[in-house]
């Protein structure tokens, strides 16, 4: 039976493969901006910060509130939404994990666990457990309709085009800002050897919060755009993309930020491919399986060089 | 890179509370089992019985994970995958073998499936332990955390084995005849109490035969040549090596005999519970059972004891006020996040931290440390 199914899918056509190969880049972009946030503050601090997922899904929400109940135009909450989470991602660098900073590691996972146990169900408790979405007049129609059509069947709308422009775009910027700006030379200089850095005159508490501000506004940035693109925001959206885009950040080599990029992109596409061509119902799965292969065979991902235990 | 500053502690009875505590922790034990064998007799209320049942549910299955993150220092987020595991097991066996007839009925028996299920969540762990398990401890946590997602995905999806988001509904509950005891208490009371299943007693002294049981077997184990090899990885996974101690071998035997407890208290929760859905098998329920280890004190025994029994009755009691605001009772895990915030930051160790950890984690004057040190062995060679 699921030969059949699996032929039947091939059947699709060309129009199709297309169609799937769209929506993963555009899920992949959004990966990616919330494993470039994974991956920063795991370059420097080696924490896998749990609550990431929870700004992402705070990102949506904030924007929500901001335009539909405090009825701002679209453009300024998308901005407050942006900078509250990035003085959210601060505050808990601050709040739970700069006091255990020289604390065993198992402490500051788990405090990272705790964290983002209390953002979700804080956002529960505000906003409710009934899904939110954007309002359909969010974006003006010309965003939604085709722009693109190959083959008659496959579609690009603005909206997606857009994601893609956006992630490409804050992405360069990013780079740019690592490479050619004296913060990002700080960073880069953290992520080698925070001692060495400090004893520099790197001031490292104030490159991690910056670190933290940076990855925290993209995961807000990933939130809302995934909220106009899935168009349904809930209190649970975060954990599976928090753990999706770690998973992304695994497969392109932890620490690196070009990899999370390829590695957002590339989980996207393997997902919608394998959601479209092998069960839609393990998409999921398919996103968990590719983690623990990549941990398990290459733990260093597709860029990441290999780092010997020193003793 | 830079030393852990030593804070002043103004509580320092506190330390000598919990020196005198890991001191006579066996008669402790033994007078809280005398308590609990009456409390069916004293307080035949269902909802408290109820309560006690789940919170030595959890207490095996916070005995169980206490092995990973308490004795050998590896984070397992996919805990509740091993507790599926075991539920799954005994509910499919009496779904699908159930109607077998008579000479094939053991194989839905209780008594039969609680073994099976041991045995297949330890499978599963050696499974996923022996290619997971030389990974450190972030990707550790992560491959784990995707296991139990993967587990849970299965159970969903495969509806002719699991029946799916449907459930499986079982049809029997285990015989346990207590008839025995009547004469016991008939001198205590004027109406003569039926111990033959009246609600859910017997699975009261059944959980708590098993808790006695994991107990005696948890404290075996920290003695033993084993429990001492996990403690060295725990402390130093290089050194413990260049001792000459097979890391792997010890880290699959950790995993596979956590596993295990896993799955057995998932068949108990499954005969219990007479009803089996994935609901039951969410992510979060792993941390719920972290938050235990670590609320008690990851390794100590005691400790992970009462962290699962201040929780679980935490976690009721949570619900009770609840009650008025159906959407909230879901965002009771938001307590849970701060307990784990709050004791990461305050009280590292746990509540009743292992003497070892505490040395580590907390007070560096030395004459509490020689006290402690000096108690400890006294516990620990019996002379004490």
């Amino acid at each position: 039976m699921v030969f059949d199914q699996l032929i039947g899918n091939f059947k699709l056509g060309i129009d199709y493969a297309i169609e799937q190969l769209i929506n993963g880049i555009n899920i992949g972009g959004i990966y990616a901006l919330i494993a470039v946030g994974y991956t920063m503050v795991y370059g420097i601090i080696e924490l896998i910060n749990f609550a990431h997922g929870e700004i992402y899904m705070l990102g949506a929400y904030m924007a929500f509130t901001f335009y539909v109940m405090l009825h701002l135009p679209f453009p300024i909450a998308v901005l407050l939404s942006i900078f509250t989470c990035m003085l959210l991602g601060i505050l808990l660098e601050f709040v739970a994990y700069r006091p255990l900073r020289n604390a065993p590691r198992l402490a500051a996972l788990i405090t990272a666990i705790g964290a983002s146990l209390f953002l979700q169900n804080l956002a529960l408790i505000i906003w409710g457990g009934i899904p939110k979405s954007f309002p359909e007049q969010t974006l003006p129609d010309f965003f939604q309709s085709p722009i693109i059509t190959i083959h008659g069947n496959a579609n690009i709308s603005l909206l997606q085009y857009n994601i893609f422009f956006i992630t490409v775009f804050l992405m360069l910027g990013l780079h740019l800002l690592i490479t050619r700006t004296k913060i990002g030379t700080a960073m880069r200089a953290c992520a080698q050897d925070k001692t060495t850095a400090s004893l520099m005159g790197i001031n490292v508490n104030r490159v991690i919060t910056f670190t933290f501000a940076v990855g925290s506004s993209l995961g807000a940035v990933a939130g809302i755009l995934a909220g106009l693109y899935y168009n349904i925001i809930k209190h649970t959206i975060g954990y599976v993309a928090g753990v999706k885009a770690f998973a992304a950040a695994v497969l392109g080599g932890i620490g690196n930020v070009p990899g999370a990029m390829l590695g957002g992109f590339v989980l996207g596409i393997a997902e919608t491919f394998g959601a479209g061509y092998i069960s839609s119902p393990y998409r999921d799965g398919i996103a968990y399986a590719v983690m623990i292969l990549v941990i398990v065979f290459r733990p260093s991902g597709i860029l990441g060089r290999k780092q010997t235990v020193k003793v | 890179m830079l030393k852990r500053i030593p804070r002043y502690s103004p509580f320092k009875d506190k330390e000598k509370f919990s020196a005198i505590f890991s001191e006579n922790v066996k008669y402790f034990y033994v007078v809280l089992f005398v308590l609990a064998f009456f409390i069916p007799v004293f307080i035949p209320n269902k909802y408290v019985i109820h309560t006690f049942i789940s919170v030595m549910l959890y207490m095996v299955l916070a005995l169980g994970l206490n092995i990973i993150p308490g004795f050998t220092g590896l984070l397992d987020l996919g805990y509740v995958g091993f507790y599926a595991i075991g539920a799954y097991t005994a509910a499919t066996m009496t779904y699908h073998l159930g109607t077998l007839g008579p000479p094939w009925g053991f194989l839905s028996s209780f008594w039969f499936i609680l073994p099976i299920a041991a045995l297949n969540g330890a499978l599963w762990g050696i499974l996923l332990g022996v290619p997971t398990l030389r990974l450190t401890g972030d990707y550790f946590a992560i491959v784990t955390f995707g296991f139990a997602s993967l587990v849970e995905l299965i159970i969903i999806n495969e509806m002719w084995l699991t029946r799916g988001p449907m459930g499986i509904i079982m049809d029997h509950k285990p015989v346990m005849n207590l008839a025995f005891m009547y004469p016991l208490t008939k001198h205590f009371f004027a109406e003569p109490i039926r111990f033959t299943l009246v609600g859910d007693a017997p699975f009261f002294y059944i959980l708590l035969s098993i808790v006695i049981i994991t107990i005696i077997i948890m404290n075996r184990l920290e003695d033993s040549r084993l429990g001492r090899a996990w403690f060295a990885i725990r402390e130093d996974e290089i050194a413990a090596e260049c001792s000459g101690i097979n890391i792997m071998k010890y880290k699959v035997i950790a995993f596979a005999i956590s596993a295990s407890f896993g799955g057995l208290a998932g068949s108990v929760f499954a005969f219990w519970f007479m009803f089996t859905s994935p609901e039951s098998f969410k992510f979060w329920e792993s941390i719920l059972i972290l938050c235990m280890v670590v609320l008690g004190g990851m390794g100590s025994i005691p400790g992970v004891i009462l962290g699962a029994l201040v929780l679980t009755s935490l976690t009721e009691v949570v619900r009770e006020l609840l009650d008025p605001w159906p959407d909230l009772v879901q965002a009771r895990f938001l307590v849970f996040g701060v307990i784990l915030i709050v004791m990461m930051r305050f009280k590292p160790a746990g509540l009743i931290p292992l003497s070892r950890v505490k040395r580590e984690m907390g007070s560096r004057d030395k004459s509490i440390i020689d006290a402690m040190n000096e108690s400890f062995y006294k516990f620990k060679s019996g002379k004490g």
